[in-house]
């Protein structure tokens, strides 16, 4: 017996001994231990995103974050939450508890010193898991979005449900949730839904019925091919891509002045339809400029950032709207390709994500170093000569230059191209100071110099350019023009006898010719210079006889090469001609980078506050992402390779997670602006995982690939009825338990009408144009912009060729939820309100719809019942139940009965004199505003 | 966080209202945008509510925060701002400078929209007088506002950050600057819906012959929910857009297509389940409603002859008179905000119209008529104790002369200033013959009793019930508020 016991209790008392051993390891207050202590002594882990992290945002951060610092400690950066506090004590000691202030905080018992102030206290749960996760060593991890995706095993779930490798990630989930999957949905109902996805525009009843008679395997794939190629296709996708660049047809603000930009449309529409690649597509965008050799459509994609808003209001500061667009670049890009609310930043330290005040200006030193500014004329704008005479003369000087220029000659003559097509770099007014009666003033639209004026530009930089051009209008008939260096007094280095352009025109109240002056540009000889110097404009001029010199612009250039050659004076002669052609042209706003000289210093704003500038930064990253290394150029082009870096940890995601929600409805993210910790969690992480690698590796970036592979899933296909209510464990269809139904976009609920009535235009391209709309919607001050409605086809063009203007945008599709697009949106919300339902039952537009239904119908089917069939059909792509032709029946015969009672309504509604069609318009009006119609199931 | 409204989280909602929904349909009274997300506020919470828990409960926001002083608000803005000079601020120093150089300490890192060089002072261009039992100095260019004072509190020391028209207008409309953020009108509508249900809860009317400068914006929903930007009434074409039948298409017919309409969609609801479709059958309802009760309100022909003498209004015209008659008429259906903007009032001197000495006087005429009659009006129908009346600009005007290019023009104009601008309030909650904060000689600086336009819009949110840090919306990662990140309650203008 105690031989036995003696034998048990070695073992027995050895275990006891490990036990005691490993509780006190466990809570033993050492300071690392973790890194010499191995994981399963130290207990279950503590997952700091999973158990730490939500704690610390909902009740640390605010005061402990990118805002505040309360008593030095933040929670933001694992090196801040670790440091020692202005108290002298540290928050955190990993493996410490004893020694951790925070912990003594959170359970203080007088309220004045626990944490979280005034609030009630942490539970006993929250208090101990930040106790184990100290205790085991305060192991910090990143926020899951900053770590790049790691591939994924594809489950084997779903077996004679699956489709492809997409339903097995989403079965599984399913089958975690205990839901099920809808069938898949009836072939009606998915051509519509897949033509509506893929290019914005409902089937032809004809393609319908092909569709639904193929019985073929692959007859489905081949849909998607067909939709895919469509030119259609392109439209729909810029469509979406025109709310994050908000694209628009005027300057917003006050005037609200219209701008062309429609190019940018066009060359969006053309790259999802030519399946540009998303990292060529960003690139473009970003740095289509920049690029080498850059081609007209390479400058013109990056009218993407020429979107921002332009004010032209009276009075305005220049610089201060220049520095309101360059902000808008930034949040804008942040949003659109990163998923990050970098707009945040702009005053403080992110509140919550590990982004730093600093980081905002490291990033805005990549988009301040462009040429355009808060002005009028919206320089720099890419000229395009539409006159054949115009083109010949650049064709000319392209030549001329070619064979005149030693050594380099193609580098030559982009420069003349450059200078006559961009025009850059020009010294804007608010370069210039107008010294009045000793008073500085600046320029805004303008700058002067006349007998009391006289104008300075400061540290200008000169690089050997031999020439000044200007675009000056002059008031006045004598005098001159000295351009001087450093002083009032100082060297003339250039000189222009002052000379007024003047134009004549009849004034119908004076009945007789008056001549008025109109701007001019002009180049003159420039003494080469080298180093920054004041240049100072000086009028001089006889007593008596004065003049105004109005300035919009100087740059200074280089003459055209071969002075000693015969014609030289002839082609000095074209490029001033060139430069003043009033012919016509086509002009886009578009990104050109400052020469090296131009460069701004970009610092940081205090509090986001542009005047006040705090220190200088350089172009970069927030740390927490992939490294900004030295491979990567210092500009935009360079950003733009950082983020399709195989180690950005978002790019790919984001445009995965868009993309999917534009054919779900509900991104697997479903914050698509926000990535961050604040943002949601992903529903499939690993299916976005998946998603991201397979989009970025496999199918290097092919948006039109990725799209095939979701609209051929079963996910996809599926049927979208809703289950039973008190069975359903999925009413958001977060987990994808059955298909999308969804509202049509504000443009697809017009386009869609336009195209089951036969009005609508397929005419692509070319610049937006005014749809019918109520009178006096455009009430915009100091403009005398008027709507003017188009002719023609151009009437019936998809909704996206519709002239935006941003402070009284287009009123039905504002209804359906569109932005103004004044800055960019990332994802619509879709309402459902009675001004909606006034617009399609009453607005003009589509009235006119219904009656081209009813025309058709009663051209096309003969009985009543048929022609009510086909009216449904043609409207929503499938037959018409018993139960609902009722219904419209009931409709028809009241409003026969309607028109019987009162027949001069006839005339009125349809405008001739046919009862029929007046009676199928009202059946057709209301067939285009049911349900079925404005969503897609 | 309990705050937090996530579009997911109002999907959710909405579906759980949807389960709820006739019961909700019988018993909620709020307006518009309340109806369109599932009536979130103002309604009795229904049982279906109760029993969905926590996560429901967390959504509905406390509002309003406490007992509310005013039910609605009608905000008369005078876009391109008043001369307070000429108006409100008496300053007899001010005379005594007349035509005097400006001194250059007042210039020195100032920043004007047009004043360049050296401006010279400009003395007061109207005649004031005490006026009423509070004495309150008004000028001869009100002469039936100065029979009201006693029921109104001025304040003359507003100041503001933005010295251009269109910021300036979004800052005092929107909380901020820049486009984007959604207006005073919507915010309050978000938080306490409308009192009627075929009308909207936030009503807009422009006179002036323009829109505001910041265009629609002004009062746009920014990142809310599209239901709460403000309708716009028109006075010439439709009253609100699309709300007119085509013609040849009567009332009864149109019952008739809303009616067939419905019962498709009820099939289509058997079908489907979707609870999105019983929402736009109700929305139809609605607007059938509404094409009946927006013509109603928006004809004012069967006003009485007394109150078009007292407004001065012509049925059938768009003006500030007709506005302000049907911003009463508004209110009394129950709209909660209604926003009236009135452009003309940028009295630069750069054309007689826009001078202070006679483009003001003729423009003040049916301005001060108007909303003299509109403030006796809501009082005599026992409405001005629950309805909180507005008026002022979005910055005030310089003591000097504008100089525009340097030069000398025929007539008198003021430039843009923030430093101090006067607006005036009645009813809802606020004292009567109250003059807060006192400006200094010229009228340059305030000097006492300072109102940041964030103070006024905190002081009006409290007004209406809602305390402005508390009341937010969760957008773009962070929670937002009409105040932005600051704004005081101005405790002593309050009854």
């Amino acid at each position: 017996m105690r031989l036995l016991v003696k034998n048990i209790r070695y073992p027995l008392s050895f275990f006891l001994f490990l036990g005691l051993l490993v509780w006190v390891l466990r809570v033993m207050p050492i300071e690392n231990k973790h890194r010499v202590i191995p994981e399963f002594v130290l207990g279950e882990r503590i997952d700091y995103n999973r158990d730490i992290r939500p704690i610390v945002n909902n009740k640390c951060i605010a005061c402990h974050g990118g805002v505040k610092k309360s008593g030095g400690f933040s929670l933001l950066f694992e090196d801040e939450a670790l440091a020692v506090n202005e108290s002298g004590e540290r928050a955190i000691v990993p493996g410490n508890v004893w020694k951790s202030e925070l912990i003594k905080r959170i359970k203080h018992e007088d309220p004045e010193y626990r944490m979280p102030l005034e609030s009630d206290p942490l539970s006993e749960e929250e208090i101990e898991l930040f106790t184990k996760w100290i205790n085991q060593g305060a192991t910090w991890d990143d926020h899951w979005a900053y770590k790049a995706p790691l591939p994924q095993e594809v489950p084997s779930a779903g077996s004679g449900w699956a489709i492809n490798d997409i339903d097995r990630f989403v079965v599984q989930k399913l089958e975690e949730k205990n839901l099920r999957p809808n069938p898949l949905s009836d072939t009606y109902s998915l051509i519509r839904r897949l033509s509506l996805d893929l290019t914005g525009l409902p089937p032809t009843l004809e393609a319908v019925q092909s569709f639904s008679e193929d019985g073929s395997a692959d007859a489905y794939e081949r849909l998607v091919d067909r939709l895919l190629a469509s030119p259609a296709y392109g439209e729909r996708w810029a469509a979406m891509w025109m709310d994050l660049a908000r694209y628009a047809d005027s300057k917003g603000y006050e005037a609200d002045r219209p701008r062309k930009i429609w190019k940018y449309r066009d060359w969006l529409i053309r790259a999802f339809n030519d399946n540009m690649p998303y990292d060529r597509f960003i690139t473009e965008q970003l740095a289509g400029d920049l690029l080498p050799n850059p081609t007209d459509e390479n400058y013109i994609a990056t009218a993407f950032h020429r979107n921002t808003m332009n004010n032209d209001e009276g009075g305005t500061d220049n610089e201060e709207f220049r520095v309101a667009a360059v902000l808008d670049r930034v949040n804008t890009t942040w949003t659109v390709v990163q998923g990050t609310t970098m707009e945040c930043v702009q005053c403080h330290s992110h509140p919550y994500d590990p982004i730093r005040h600093e980081d905002y200006y490291r990033s805005l030193a990549f988009f301040n170093q462009t040429a355009d500014a808060d002005i009028p004329s919206e320089a720099p704008v890419l000229v395009e000569f539409k006159s054949e005479e115009d083109q010949q003369k650049l064709q000319k000087i392209q030549t001329w230059v070619t064979d005149v220029a030693a050594g380099n000659q193609a580098s030559a003559a982009d420069y003349f191209t450059e200078l006559i097509r961009l025009g850059e770099p020009k010294l804007h007014p608010h370069y210039f100071e107008q010294m009045d009666r000793g008073i500085p003033v600046r320029g805004t639209a303008t700058f002067k110099v006349d007998p009391k004026i006289h104008s300075i530009t400061r540290q200008l930089p000169f690089s050997g350019e031999d020439r000044m051009m200007f675009k000056v209008r002059v008031e006045g008939e004598a005098g001159a023009i000295r351009f001087r260096l450093d002083s009032l007094q100082g060297r003339e280095v250039a000189a222009w006898d002052v000379r007024a352009k003047t134009k004549t025109r009849f004034d119908e109240s004076r009945k007789k010719q008056v001549s008025y002056s109109v701007s001019e540009v002009l180049s003159i000889p420039l003494e080469s210079l080298q180093g920054t110097h004041d240049l100072y404009l000086v009028w001089e001029g006889p007593d008596g006889k004065e003049s105004t010199c109005i300035f919009e612009w100087v740059m200074l250039h280089h003459s055209l090469p071969g002075k000693d050659r015969a014609g030289y004076k002839e082609m000095e002669q074209t490029f001033y001609e060139l430069s003043n052609s009033e012919k016509e042209k086509e002009t886009t706003p578009v990104m050109v980078s400052l020469p090296e000289q131009y460069r701004r210093e970009t610092r940081i704003f205090e509090k986001g506050a542009w005047m006040v500038p705090g220190e200088p930064v350089s172009a970069g990253v927030p740390a927490i992402w992939n490294p900004f290394d030295e491979g990567y150029s210092q500009d935009r082009l360079g950003f733009s390779e950082w983020l399709f870096s195989p180690d950005n940890p978002l790019t790919a995601r984001v445009m995965v997670n868009r993309l999917w929600e534009q054919l779900f409805g509900r991104g697997l993210v479903s914050s698509l602006e926000d990535f961050g910790s604040q943002g949601f969690a992903p529903t499939h992480p690993e299916l976005l995982d998946w998603l991201a690698l397979r989009f970025s590796r496999d199918l290097n970036w092919d948006i039109k690939r990725l799209l095939k592979e979701i609209v051929l899933s079963a996910t996809y296909r599926q049927s979208s009825h809703f289950k039973n209510p008190q069975e359903d464990l999925d009413p958001l269809n977060e987990w994808l338990s059955r298909g999308p139904r969804l509202r049509l976009t504000a443009e697809q609920v017009r386009d869609q009408a336009l195209a089951v009535s036969g009005l609508l235009s397929d005419k692509m391209y070319g610049p937006s144009v005014m749809p019918e709309q109520p009178e006096g919607i455009w009430q915009v001050v100091y403009s005398g912009d008027q709507w003017r409605t188009s002719k023609g086809e151009d009437k019936h063009r998809r909704s996206l060729y519709t002239f935006w203007r941003r402070t009284s945008p287009y009123p039905s599709i504002i209804a359906f939820d569109a932005p103004s697009r004044e800055f960019c949106l990332p994802k619509r919300i879709a309402t459902n309100t009675p001004l909606q339902a006034l617009v399609t039952l009453n607005d003009p537009v589509y009235l006119e719809a219904a009656e081209a239904m009813g025309r058709n119908v009663l051209a096309n089917a003969t009985s009543n019942d048929e022609r009510l069939a086909l009216l449904y059909s043609q409207a929503t792509g499938r037959g018409i139940s018993e139960e609902k032709l009722s219904d419209l029946q009931v409709l028809l015969e009241q409003s026969r009965a309607y028109f019987d009672t009162q027949p001069e309504a006839v005339c009125q509604l349809v405008g001739e004199e046919d009862k029929e069609l007046a009676v199928y318009t009202v059946v057709a009006n209301a067939v285009m505003n049911l349900d079925e119609f404005l969503m897609k199931s | 966080m309990s705050k937090r409204i996530s579009l997911a989280d109002e999907q959710r909602f909405r579906y759980l209202q949807s389960k709820t929904r006739r019961h909700f349909l019988k018993q909620c009274t709020t307006g518009l945008g309340a109806l369109a997300l599932g009536g979130m506020m103002g309604c009795q919470r229904s049982p279906g509510l109760e029993a969905s828990g926590q996560k429901v409960e967390s959504l509905l926001r406390q509002v309003p925060h406490f007992a509310p002083k005013a039910k609605r608000i009608i905000y008369l803005h005078m876009a391109g701002a008043p001369s307070q000079l000429e108006l409100f601020d008496y300053k007899p120093e001010l005379a005594k400078l007349d035509g005097k150089d400006c001194p250059q300490s007042l210039l020195e890192g100032k920043k004007f929209a047009f004043i360049q060089g050296i401006p010279k002072m400009l003395g007061p261009q109207a005649v004031f007088r005490p006026r009423g039992e509070s004495g309150m100095m008004v000028s001869d260019n009100l002469p039936h506002f100065s029979t009201i004072v006693d029921d109104v509190t001025l304040i003359k020391t507003m100041h503001t950050d933005e010295f251009n028209h269109a910021p300036a207008q979004l800052l005092l409309q929107t909380g901020s600057p820049r486009l984007g953020r959604p207006s005073m009108g919507s915010w309050v509508t978000y938080g306490l819906g409308s009192e009627n249900e075929d009308l909207p809860g936030f009503m807009v009317l422009v006179s002036g012959g323009n829109t505001p400068d910041a265009g629609k914006s002004v009062w746009g929903s920014g990142f809310l929910p599209s239901v709460y930007q403000g309708v716009q009434c028109r006075s010439e074409g439709d009253p609100v857009l699309y709300v007119t039948n085509p013609s040849g298409m009567d009332g009864s017919l149109r019952k008739q297509t809303i009616d067939a309409i419905n019962r498709i969609n009820e099939k289509e609801y058997q079908e489907f389940g979707d609870p999105e479709t019983l929402t736009r059958i109700s929305q139809y309802e609605m607007a059938y409603r509404m094409q009946t009760s927006v013509p109603e309100v928006m004809d004012i022909k069967d006003e009485p002859a007394y109150i078009h003498e007292m407004y001065g209004t012509e049925p059938g015209k768009t003006s500030f008179a007709n506005n302000c008659l049907l911003a009463r008429r508004l209110i009394e259906k129950g709209v909660r905000f209604v926003q009236l903007f009135d452009w003309g009032w940028d009295m630069h001197g750069v054309a007689e119209r826009e001078s202070l000495d006679k483009g003001l006087t003729i423009k003040c005429k049916p301005v001060d008529q108007a909303m003299t009659a509109l403030v006796k009006d809501l009082k005599q129908r026992g409405l001005l104790d629950e309805t909180l009346v507005v008026w002022g600009g979005e910055f005030g005007r310089t003591p000097m002369q504008e100089n525009r290019g340097g030069r000398e023009w025929p007539y008198k104009g003021r430039d843009h200033h923030t430093e101090a601008f006067p607006i005036w309030m009645a009813g809802g909650g606020v004292k009567g013959g109250f003059t807060l904060g006192e400006t200094d000689e010229i009228g340059y600086y305030g000097i006492k009793d300072k109102v940041h336009v964030h103070d006024l819009q905190a002081s009006i949110l409290h007004l209406m019930g809602m305390d402005h840090e508390k009341f937010t919306y969760f957008a773009q990662g962070r929670d937002f508020r009409l105040t932005d990140v600051s704004g005081k309650v101005v405790h002593k203008l309050f009854a």
